[in-house]
């Protein structure tokens, strides 16, 4: 049986974008699109807006590309750029942290239950409650599962802030969230 | 009024939880957890919210989102095109006003007739003198020898 070529690596995509290759920068938007996505919407909130900072986000990434030396994964790169640019929105809009349950629905939780609804919105409410640093780290962990030292890489901060952050950011969302944990 | 002491150890109950500990780190939390009430209970506290914030599925994205992500790119592909456009048009014209400007100045030659000594300003202006019948030569090498006896540099 004869093997087809391997997909090209982020790397190799990243490398071809850089040469003037737009259609591999196509390629790496349909790889990544989704998990930026669903990190933009626990970051701002609601689905317009997480989609408005993944569209600033790979615009950065576009333009950056000559930038880029590799150094870094490619979605380590692009999660970077996202986490700066909804720190960003948040500075700028700083818009009402309210959550109606129509924009997380269409942000694509869909619920089964009503209950299960409040369950959402309020985690929804509580991420957004928290400092920006302190919901990218919760995020960037529990919906990413990045380790510590990809983390900080991401922020740009020491693995030890990491840790101190992610312990602070835990605590005040469990206070947030405290009728529904044991 | 809770004035009770946490244990010190109990920041190290996340990164426990996180698998960020390892080797020998994790071996020594491992025992210290066994005696610790403040550390089991953090670390409980730690997965019931992973377990809870895992439980929210993942946000997918909205009908339509990545074919307006792909046009935005080709919107900045294309105006990355024309501002290079811009940018040549504007190097081209700048060269062609430095090539104009060149040739509009008088030329080099002419402008030194003047200054220079005889023989040189004679090889530059040759056409316009009359020639010796022995050749330009000989009337250029002749002013050579009288310039440079003037100057007393010649031995």
């Amino acid at each position: 049986m004869e093997n087809g070529p391997l997909p090209p690596t982020d790397w190799e995509l990243a490398h071809r974008a850089r040469a003037g290759d737009d259609g591999a920068f196509h390629a790496l938007v349909d790889r990544h699109a989704q998990a930026l996505y669903a990190l933009a919407v626990r970051l701002v909130g609601n689905s317009a807006d997480a989609e408005d900072v993944v569209q600033e986000t790979l615009a950065g990434a576009f333009r950056g590309l000559r930038r880029f030396r590799g150094r870094s994964a490619v979605k380590t790169w692009l999660t970077q750029i996202l986490v700066r640019q909804a720190a960003q929105h948040y500075r700028t809009v700083r818009r009402q942290r309210t959550l109606r349950l129509d924009q997380y629905e269409q942000a694509g939780a869909t619920a089964s239950a009503q209950g299960r609804s409040d369950v959402r919105l309020d985690v929804a409410e509580a991420m957004l409650s928290l400092e920006p640093e302190f919901r990218a780290v919760i995020a960037l962990r529990e919906l990413e599962g990045m380790s510590y030292e990809e983390m900080a890489e991401v922020l740009s901060v020491p693995k030890g802030t990491v840790e101190s952050r992610l312990f602070r950011a835990r605590r005040q969302l469990r206070e947030l969230l405290k009728e529904y944990l044991p | 009024l809770n004035d009770r002491i946490e244990c010190e150890q109990i920041g190290r109950a996340g990164a426990y939880h996180d698998g960020e500990l390892v080797g020998a780190a994790r071996a020594d939390f491992e025992r210290h957890l066994a005696g610790c009430a403040d550390c089991a209970a953090e670390l409980a506290r730690a997965r019931g919210l992973a377990r809870m914030l895992g439980g929210m599925g993942s946000p997918a994205l909205p009908a339509g989102s990545l074919a307006r992500m792909h046009r935005g790119i080709d919107r900045l592909a294309q105006a990355g095109v024309v501002h290079m456009a811009e940018v040549m048009a504007a190097v081209a014209a700048a060269v062609l006003i430095v090539c104009m400007a060149g040739l509009a100045r008088p030329a080099p030659a002419q402008r030194a007739v003047g200054a220079l000594p005889d023989w040189e300003a004679e090889v530059v202006v040759q056409q316009t003198v009359d020639t010796p019948a022995g050749g330009p030569e000989e009337l250029w090498a002749r002013w050579m020898v009288q310039d440079l006896s003037r100057k007393g540099g010649h031995e």
